[in-house]
């Protein structure tokens, strides 16, 4: 089951570079830490996800790479090239001569119509050279101009265009004060109309990674490229193949089928968080040991507490004991510490495997009362290491975690919008106060969904 | 079970082959003051020639024939449904060993029938349960077979009669002969038929269950559930577009290498054939099983009547013993009758229930013709009126819009309404034609000579396709009526506003 990854505006090329990057050289490791048979299955099922043999011998990564300004596109070829171990189609990218100046508007209804043909026709060529097409993988940041805008509406085509297929927007939500002032109007346009056609957002917080690199990383000087690093390793756990059944003999070929299955059935919910640990220098790799019931139990207080990383964790918060509050009631444990989870995926990759005990995530109190953890709960598991982590635990998580992030968002657009700054510079290309209006009931509807958990 | 008495016929005989000493010897009456003859019509007592080893003795002419019609209806069976000529005789004698043995074949050739998976693990009270509701649903209603006892003690006659049912009534041996076919072909299923789901469905949906507060399932639980179906329907989806694009790639290239020149091209078992050759025995080995179930079936298609003939006589057993064994009979309960029963109104309702039915009918056209002529007249004179108004307006695009909307409509009625022509179902062999689109091949069910009608590719898409937009219609229509509804609900509620998706 191949991918095809689009790479939306700046970061979203940026950060796809980096995957890939990511992706082959776990591949090329040579600390697999497994059998050479286990390592030449998962050797196999990554190249038919991510990679086309070409005839040169270098694998040919399955993308296809948008953006207004050719400078980014131009930049993460060549760099790409130059690794010798994968490269960019050259065709398969398509990039204009001037950027969209941050304006969602802009990207969503002038450039949108105007390249789709083309974008799509891109799309599809990749499409075809899969012999079994197992989805999309969307990478755009939500609150520029290109990768929202065009983002949103190129989401928009390829759910016409392909209306079985699974599609995943990985999207790349903004730092908390960032530079563009109308960051707020672009998430929110973006995410109700990803929410319409896509079938799952998997969100990175800007501001959750940089304080991993500061404090977990110790980097001084952290750069975008470092950011997109620790996403892309991220990323790479999860996507990486794994066995999703107890006694499975293949890989699962099926990645994005499955992930959806497991945690996206319900249409209101959609948002996912992502945590994954260890996350460490590589240089003290060597030095550091880990257990499996230590890396679950951290995990599942991250889970529990809304934790964005491994230190700094509160203990304290703990999911409310059966019989103790109503269900259904707004008890302040609940509203302002517990993260109530709808569903959750453990992937658990490296040595011993098979014998970790995940019972404590198969807590009924962590769920919603209308879910139970057979249905709530899965755990994929794979005895080969990845990115030179001798154990490494990564969760999918449909819960809470993005519910005051989103909260945020919504209300300081509302803020904006109750004294129409800056909404002229939308509806200078078309979209009306109506379609903010829209967005903002639809989001709405959204924070409502995950409150009443 | 009544004492079977048997007689000698008193006509000097060349002897007889030796047979079981535990049995009465072959088919001769039993019971009551009937012994001693033949029947009226047949008249004499054929012998079994000497070779025979079975002891069957015919009772009527053309009973050298009959181990022979046994004989190959037995090896007409296939291979996991195990049937001996010994258990048929026995079982016309109401013997309990053969009553196990007879289960268990119903049971391997019903789950046949029904497509299921045959496992020997299943228990045998399992088993039973399984072939009295399969006769059942086959329209088998004998009430003494499913009063029969679940531990297998008795009753081999009772499934002697079902089993010769089964055969007749449902075509047993050329179904399974059909479903078990070797195949070498890439297959598909076809299927056009008119889908009658919307309106079985109907009476279910009226009935709403009553859900007491603890049976109480959260909506969000469903909606969860549903769309878990929906996301494994569409992997299977992308895995059956992939077997597709397999299945073209092979076809493409190995164009013009078959032997068969209608065909082409090889199948994937072909494929697998060149690839590793020792898998060819295996191949062989499943055709030559299929070739003697086919020859065992052709002979005993010849000689079927003189079966039917001797299933007359077990008949007529049944009917002698019945009568003598009647008040035994009228003490048992309904209740030990399987539940299914209850659930299908017997025969004197149903008729009387078809008799109203045809009433309420005739009633209906009646008041339905009147109405349509009420309607016309009605309806001339607002088209009359209407027109004068439309002659400000631009008069012919709105008449050639309201035609194309009639036409659409007429077109689902009319394919709502249209006789079921014979659409094409069952499985087909792909064929692959390169110049024009690829066509299939029907292989279904008859054993015709002539060649095989082909079905292309392109009309069943199209087909298809109609289908698909005539569905999508009544989808939205159904989906305005329920918007309407959800409107008119909210606004009888104070304070609620309904945003529809």
């Amino acid at each position: 089951m191949s991918l095809v990854t689009v790479q939306l505006g700046q970061c979203g090329n940026q950060i796809g570079r980096e995957v890939f990057n990511a992706i082959c050289s776990d591949v090329h490791g040579t600390h697999g830490l497994c059998s050479k048979k286990e390592n030449e299955s998962y050797h196999d099922a990554c190249k038919e996800r991510f990679f086309i043999e070409a005839e040169s011998g270098v694998p040919v990564a399955r993308a296809v790479l948008v953006d207004m300004e050719p400078k980014v596109i131009s930049q993460t070829l060549s760099i790409a090239a130059k690794s010798g171990y994968w490269k960019y189609d050259d065709h398969s990218h398509f990039c204009q001569k001037q950027g969209s100046g941050n304006n969602w508007a802009n990207g969503y209804t002038v450039h949108g119509p105007r390249h789709k043909e083309a974008i799509m026709n891109l799309v599809q060529k990749e499409a075809e050279k899969c012999d079994r097409l197992g989805g999309f993988f969307t990478i755009m940041s939500m609150a520029g101009g290109t990768g929202s805008g065009l983002g949103a509406f190129v989401t928009q085509c390829l759910r016409d265009a392909f209306p079985s297929s699974f599609i995943l927007n990985h999207v790349i939500w903004p730092y908390g004060t960032g530079e563009v002032i109308v960051q707020n109007y672009n998430s929110v346009l973006t995410l109700s109309h990803l929410y319409q056609s896509s079938d799952a957002l998997l969100v990175h917080e800007n501001d959750v990674i940089h304080k991993i690199c500061a404090q977990l990383m110790h980097m001084k000087q952290i750069s975008f490229k470092d950011v997109n690093q620790v996403i892309a390793h991220q990323l790479g756990s999860v996507f990486q193949p794994t066995y999703t059944a107890e006694d499975g003999l293949h890989y699962s070929r099926n990645p994005l089928g499955d992930l959806m299955e497991t945690l996206v059935p319900h249409p209101e919910f959609k948002m996912l968080g992502l945590r994954n640990i260890p996350q460490m220098p590589e240089n003290s790799l060597a030095y550091s040991t880990f257990s499996w019931p230590g890396l679950i139990k951290h995990l599942r207080q991250m889970l529990i507490a809304n934790a964005k990383m491994e230190e700094g964790i509160d203990w304290q918060v703990q999911p409310p004991r059966p019989g103790s509050s109503v269900p259904s009631s707004h008890s302040t444990n609940k509203l302002l510490h517990f993260n109530t989870s709808i569903a959750n995926l453990v992937i658990l990759r490296g040595k011993d495997t098979h014998s970790t005990d995940l019972g404590s995530f198969r807590d009924p109190s962590l769920y919603t009362s209308w879910l139970n953890p057979q249905d709530a709960f899965s755990a994929w598991k794979t005895p080969r290491a990845f990115n030179k982590y001798e154990k490494s635990a990564s969760l999918v998580s449909n819960s809470q975690f993005l519910l005051k992030p989103l909260d945020n968002v919504v209300r300081k657009a509302w803020n904006m919008f109750a004294s129409k700054a800056y909404v002229h510079q939308y509806t200078k290309y078309g979209i009306e106060e109506e379609d903010f209006l829209d967005s903002f009931t639809a989001l709405e509807q959204v924070i409502s969904s995950y409150t009443t958990l | 079970m009544c004492p079977a008495r048997f007689t000698r016929t008193t006509s000097p005989r060349p002897p007889r082959a030796p047979h079981d000493p535990s049995a009465p010897g072959g088919l001769l009456r039993g019971c009551g003051g009937r012994c001693g003859g033949s029947r009226g019509r047949d008249g004499a007592m054929v012998r079994k020639g000497p070779g025979s080893a079975e002891g069957w003795v015919g009772a009527m002419p053309g009973g050298r024939a009959l181990p022979g019609a046994v004989g190959a209806l037995c090896r007409a069976m296939p291979p996991p449904a195990r049937l001996v000529p010994e258990t048929l005789r026995r079982a016309k004698l109401d013997r309990p060993q053969a009553t196990l043995d007879f289960w268990r074949l119903l049971y391997a050739l019903l789950k046949q029938i029904h497509g299921g998976k045959w496992s020997e693990a299943d228990v045998l009270d399992t088993q039973i349960r399984f072939v009295k509701s399969a006769l059942w649903y086959q329209g088998y209603g004998r009430p003494e077979l499913h009063r029969l006892p679940s531990d297998g003690s008795a009753g081999s006659r009772e499934l002697l009669l079902a089993f010769s049912w089964l055969l007749h009534r449902i075509s047993l041996l050329e179904q399974l002969l059909a479903r078990n076919r070797v195949r070498t072909g890439d297959e598909t299923s076809v299927c056009m038929c008119e889908d009658d789901l919307s309106q079985s469905e109907q009476g279910t949906t009226e009935i709403a269950p009553e859900y007491g507060p603890e049976d109480r399932v959260d909506v969000r639980y469903l909606q969860w559930l549903n769309g878990r179906l929906r996301f494994q329907w569409r992997s299977l989806h992308a895995q059956h577009q992939e077997q597709c694009k397999l299945l073209h790639q092979i076809h493409l290239l190995t164009s013009g290498s078959h032997v068969d020149q209608i065909l082409g091209h090889f199948s994937v078992t072909e494929m697998d054939l060149i690839r590793q050759p020792e898998n060819y025995k295996q191949l062989v080995q499943l055709l030559e099983l299929e070739t003697m179930q086919l020859e065992a079936f052709l002979e005993w298609k010849q000689l079927e009547p003189v079966y039917w003939q001797w299933m007359e006589t077990v008949l007529d057993n049944m009917a002698e013993e019945g009568n003598m064994c009647k008040p035994q009979d009228a003490h048992i309960e309904k209740s030990s009758l399987p539940k299914v029963t209850s659930c299908c109104p017997w025969a004197d309702s149903l008729t009387g229930q078809i008799n109203k039915l045809s009433r309420d009918l005739m009633a209906l056209r009646d008041q339905l013709h009147e109405l349509v002529t009420h309607r016309k007249s009605a309806w001339e004179e607002k088209v009359k009126a209407r027109a004068e108004d439309l002659q400000r307006e631009d008069f012919p695009a709105t008449v050639r819009k309201i035609q194309e909307a009639v036409e659409l409509k007429l077109l689902d009625l009319s394919n709502l309404c249209a006789p079921k022509q014979n659409k094409v179902h069952g499985l087909c062999r792909l064929v692959y034609r390169s110049k024009h689109s690829a066509s299939k091949i029907s292989f279904s069910r008859s054993v015709s000579k002539e060649p095989a009608p082909a079905v292309s590719a392109t009309e069943v898409i199209r087909e298809l396709q109609m289908r698909e937009a005539s569905l999508q219609r009544e989808l939205k229509q159904l989906r305005e009526e329920c918007r309407q509804r959800l409107d008119e609900i909210a606004e009888g509620l104070d304070g609620v506003i309904c945003i529809s998706p």
